[in-house]
């Protein structure tokens, strides 16, 4: 059984993802699911002791964590200081959430079980995309500064050392749950097709490109003369 | 087993700051020397070796009359219902059988969710340690028959030790007393405060003038966060991820249905 469908240098390839977004992307793999393993040790309140043991300990997990929290944090300096525009581009992007965006969410059910489902045409990000993209880096903008509150709570009115707590923990929890969606969309249900090619080696075939966001496509790639499409 | 309690009587306490000295003694926590801040206070406030402190308050009711003073001992409240012990992530708290709030400091990781939660800022950081300290109730001598240190050492009886009930009824005398003869707010502190204090204090006026809160109470984010958050919250994990499973399955099971998905993708 193929689980990614073969990358095929053979046949016309357009660009999704430049370097640094796929560097802070994989880069923010590691370091989230070292967080979330390490944090889980203190999350699961029953006792997790076989998995603070991997870490070390109690102890180690705390150290790991930080060193994680601290290395996902540069991540998202790099991408800010080396990519702005295409941070600006992204969130142009989602900024278009419209009509084609909420059909592709209300039917998206459908095709996550694997029904043949008609999408309309998707910008650069389809509207489960946009969700995630919406979703998951505002819960790790909270992980981070509750993470830093929590870690430092002295320099910090106690107040909001407090609700940091919960904060922390919801945050994660909605980030773990959008992560574990998007791990499995993006590799191994079947109609993501190319795009973990998109994230991994930077590009996507070009009739899939077409195929799955053409209005992307042809913002991009068509002929720009023709006008917008949108 | 009844619980064994302190019962600190402020009208008879001289601020002698003996306590302090039996418990640094006892526990054999080093000096910690704080710049003079204007006032009579040792310390502020508790802090990674100081278990226990003296609070020298001074009231100026009447510019005729003399500066009113209100000395407190002020240290770990060891409450019914822990606040540390609910929010502490290792367990590392444990209530024993007669009453004290312990905490153990192997399992301790140093997080001070514990010194937030409390409503009284109790728990405090020692940062060479990495850990979380605060008074004990004296667990090591009590447990060998003996009275706390703080205790023992109180030259003028304004702490005495012994089972709680007992006390309650000595500071009920007492506070009837105290009102009778020219402290008509005299009252007895943690009684009733959070669902009931295993440290009791009579107190010659109100609370507040001695800096205790009148109602002390848990911060409001943290039985949200022990009761709603974290018992129901993450089970959205373990659903995503059998979502996904389900999900790999029939997506495998109706594509032999409906055909293969076409090369590069499907639609």
């Amino acid at each position: 059984m193929q689980l990614i469908p073969e990358y095929r240098a053979d046949v016309k390839r357009v660009e999704r993802f430049n370097f640094v977004a796929r560097m802070t992307h994989w880069g923010h793999t590691v370091t989230f699911i070292l967080c979330l393993l390490t944090g889980l040790v203190l999350f699961l309140n029953s006792g997790a002791n076989w998995l603070a043991t991997i870490f070390g300990g109690y102890n180690g997990a705390g150290l790991v964590h930080r060193i994680a929290a601290v290395t996902l944090t540069i991540f998202l300096a790099i991408f800010v200081v080396f990519d702005f525009k295409g941070i600006i581009d992204w969130i142009k992007d989602l900024l278009r959430f419209g009509k084609n965006d909420i059909i592709f969410v209300m039917k998206f059910p459908l095709e996550f079980l694997g029904f043949p489902v008609k999408m309309p045409p998707q910008t650069r990000f389809n509207g489960g995309e946009k969700g995630n993209s919406m979703l998951t880096p505002t819960c790790v903008i909270l992980l981070v500064l509750s993470g830093y509150i929590m870690w430092f709570p002295s320099i910090f009115p106690a107040g909001l050392v407090r609700v940091s707590y919960p904060i922390h923990d919801i945050a994660m929890v909605l980030a773990t749950f959008m992560v574990c969606m998007h791990g499995y969309l993006g590799s191994f249900h079947p109609g993501s097709g190319e795009s973990f090619w998109g994230m991994w080696k930077g590009t996507v075939r070009d009739d899939w490109a077409q195929h799955h966001h053409p209005i992307w496509y042809e913002e991009t790639y068509a002929d720009k003369a023709e006008g917008d499409a949108e | 087993m009844a619980y064994k309690t302190n019962l600190y009587d402020v009208s008879k306490c001289t601020a002698c700051r003996g306590c302090i000295i039996a418990c640094k003694d006892w526990n054999q926590l080093p000096a910690v020397i704080e710049p003079f801040k204007g006032n009579y206070c040792t310390h502020e406030d508790t802090n990674g070796d100081t278990f226990t402190i003296m609070r020298f308050i001074e009231e100026e009711t009447d510019p005729a009359d003399d500066v009113k003073w209100h000395f407190l001992k002020y240290q770990c409240m060891h409450c019914f219902d822990p606040a540390c012990m609910k929010v502490c992530p290792r367990h590392a708290y444990t209530k024993t059988e007669w009453g004290a709030t312990y905490h153990d400091p192997e399992k301790c990781i140093g997080c001070q969710y514990c010194t937030y939660a409390c409503p009284f800022h109790i728990p405090k950081y020692r940062k060479r340690e990495d850990k979380i300290t605060k008074c004990t109730l004296c667990v090591d001598r009590v447990e060998a028959g003996l009275t706390p240190a703080c205790a023992r050492t109180c030259p003028t009886g304004a702490l005495s030790f012994g089972d709680r009930h007992e006390l309650l009824a000595q500071a009920e005398e007492r506070v009837k007393f105290l009102r009778a003869n020219g402290f008509p707010n005299a009252t007895i502190y943690g009684k009733l405060e959070l669902g009931g204090l295993n440290k009791l204090y009579i107190l010659t006026d109100t609370p507040d003038k001695f800096g205790l809160p009148i109602d002390p109470k848990v911060p409001a984010q943290i039985p949200f966060w022990k009761d709603w958050v974290q018992p129901y919250v993450g089970w959205l994990i373990p659903l995503a991820l059998a979502g996904s499973a389900f999900s790999f399955v029939t997506t495998r099971m109706l594509a032999g249905k409906h055909g293969e998905h076409a090369e590069g993708g499907h639609e």
